[in-house]
């Protein structure tokens, strides 16, 4: 019976501490309403996010529109020259290309875009679906018709993990980054060290480059080892411009860091702040391509994920290794992860400046 | 008048007060002080003696009044007031990772002081950290830790001393100490202010500020308030006045 009653008192002082810290309850019961209403909308992967294109002779090309658009996929180009289905599949305009023959024997070939195998398969099971539901109609055993040959660019396997390992680094290194960033600067402020920092006679920005700098390093440091065990041990090809993304590592740290800096600024207690930091990380991780294919994501969704550095950092990522993009095309994912950090480091010196009001 | 007016005036207030939300913490701070003060603030928990100090400190802006110290506008802290300003916390603020040594060797950078090994030495012998200098902060009893936190704020000899409960839960020998140096630091000329709720150490300054309810009364000497309320001590001074039978 005593038991009970020291139970009862303690679950009774829990429930009064977390009803009256608003914080806690609003990022414990309202921020998962709110995911679970965002996510149940945006996540609806489907065949028809995957963008189709139609090259080679005009004649039978409405055929296969028709056939296509059927099946659900999304066609956002036809009536191109030879050719042209594959240069956009590897100009990274669409997912799939079919190229429709040129001569009697040649094949219809679908040229799909594997670095993300995950949202091509069903596509490529929908095209195969498409090619023997149009024989059939032909009625006549004797004329196979032309033969289907589907080509996998990037990927030739489909192998997950090569798909996955790319946006994993991203993933790895903005959770880390995040918890370090807020981590770091509630402990600070509990602790009682960035009270007695602050009545120092050190500018802000000397105080956010020197307590960044060298987190940002360790977060270059693990992306690397990361894309190396990614290398080494599941053979993850670095067919592109590895340095280019090597130099966005650091920015990309440091967007996040400044990030979890920011939310540690405005949180009372490490609790509070670990909790916003875990606000921010679920929808990037949903919302970025890393769990889910972005293109399947509803339009509103896409804008959302366009904000999560994770989101071009995963492009950014997968022209490096898969694409074999080169320096120009892997930076320019890189400029809107320096935007954001350039709006975060701007964020948390704001926030260092009132925070003791 | 404006605070610091007189040419010796190191550090003014003139009807200073400071807010949060609609409740005023603190009201009405009038004070000037000169070379070689020391103010004792007193009173209860909650009155607004460290926001006072965190005020003096730029950490905190009035809203209302004005205050002036060593020459720079309290509405406008600046890097240059921060660098002849010592602030020691309520709380043990050092890096508790870090050794004595390496904590102080990062307040010499930062402070910019020109021969770091020297300044450094000469507060460790001072402070007698010499066997506690390869040790971690969060190794350290209450009092050494003091002693440390003590000797990182004066290393760069700072004109205005403000330090916010410097002995609470230390024992008797480690209170006289700091006491010591804090009456050595105001004869050599700075301005030392402290808030205490030891009202037997507090009666060590010439000058105390008594807070009640976010008002500041003074300064006075501290005879002058024991006088004032007829009581035999400032610790039954100040329960009076807060409406406490002694």
């Amino acid at each position: 019976m005593a038991t009970l009653l020291t139970i009862s008192a303690v679950a009774r002082v829990e429930c009064l501490r977390l009803l009256r810290s608003p914080t806690s309850f609003t990022l414990l019961l309202l921020v998962p309403a709110l995911q679970i209403l965002l996510f149940g909308y945006a996540i609806r992967p489907s065949v028809a996010a995957v963008a189709v294109a139609l090259a080679g002779p005009t004649a039978g090309q409405g055929d296969v529109v028709r056939l296509a658009r059927d099946a659900g996929m999304r066609v956002v180009g036809h009536d191109l020259r030879p050719g042209g289905a594959e240069s956009l599949v590897r100009a990274g305009k669409v997912a799939v290309g079919i190229e429709l023959p040129t001569g009697p024997f040649a094949p219809v070939t679908a040229i799909v875009d594997s670095s993300d195998p995950n949202l091509t398969a069903a596509a490529e099971a929908r095209i195969e679906a498409i090619y023997w539901h149009a024989l059939a109609q032909r009625n006549d055993v004797a004329d196979f018709g032309p033969r289907l040959r589907v080509e996998r660019l990037y990927n030739p396997a489909a192998r997950a993990d090569w798909a996955f390992l790319p946006a994993l680094v991203g993933a790895i290194m903005m959770i880390s980054m995040l918890m370090l960033g807020t981590l770091g600067m509630a402990r600070e402020r509990e602790l009682g060290t960035w009270e007695a920092l602050i009545a120092l006679p050190i500018g802000r920005a000397a105080l956010i480059a020197g307590k960044l700098a060298p987190l940002a390093v360790i977060g270059a440091l693990q992306g690397v080892v990361v894309l190396a065990v990614g290398h080494w041990v599941f053979d993850l090809p670095l067919r592109g411009s590895v340095m280019s993304l090597a130099a966005i590592l650091p920015i990309f740290a440091v967007a996040h860091l400044a990030l979890g800096q920011a939310l540690a600024a405005r949180a009372r207690t490490q609790l509070a702040a670990l909790q916003g930091a875990v606000a921010f990380y679920l929808p990037a991780m949903l919302l970025s391509g890393f769990l889910y294919p972005f293109a399947t994501l509803p339009p509103w969704a896409q804008r959302i994920g366009e904000l999560f550095p994770l989101t071009h950092f995963i492009r950014a990522s997968r022209e490096a290794t898969l694409r074999g993009g080169d320096a120009g095309t892997v930076l320019a994912h890189g400029v809107p992860i320096a935007l954001f950090a350039v709006v975060m480091l701007a964020l948390s010196a704001m926030q260092q400046r009132v925070q003791l009001d | 008048m404006r605070p610091g007016d007189g040419a010796d005036v190191l550090v003014g207030m003139l009807g200073a007060g400071k807010r949060f939300g609609r409740r005023w913490v603190v009201r009405d701070l009038n004070f000037s002080l000169g070379a070689g003060a020391m103010l004792g603030l007193v009173g209860a928990n909650g009155g607004g003696k460290t926001t006072t100090l965190r005020m003096l400190a730029g950490l905190l802006r009035p809203d209302c009044g004005a205050g002036i110290v060593l020459g720079h506008d309290l509405s406008r802290p600046n890097r240059r007031m921060r660098r002849d300003i010592g602030y020691m916390s309520q709380r043990l603020s050092l890096y508790p990772e870090l050794t004595i040594a390496e904590n102080l060797a990062f307040r010499a950078a930062v402070l910019g002081l020109n021969d770091r090994r020297t300044t450094i030495g000469e507060a460790v012998d001072r402070y007698g950290l010499d066997g506690v200098l390869r040790t971690r902060f969060d190794r350290l009893s209450g009092g050494w830790a003091r002693r440390a936190q003590f000797a990182a704020v004066t290393l760069a000899s700072p004109k205005l001393l403000l330090l916010d409960e410097p002995t609470a839960g230390l024992d008797v020998a480690s209170k006289r100490a700091i006491w010591g140096w804090l009456t050595d630091f105001a004869r050599a000329g700075h301005v030392v202010i402290i808030s205490t709720h030891d009202l037997v150490e507090a009666q060590v300054c010439p000058t105390i500020l008594h807070y009640a309810d976010g008002l500041a009364e003074g300064p006075m000497r501290p005879e002058a308030l024991i006088a004032r309320t007829g009581s035999l001590d400032l610790e039954e001074a100040v329960l009076r006045l807060a409406g406490r039978p002694s």
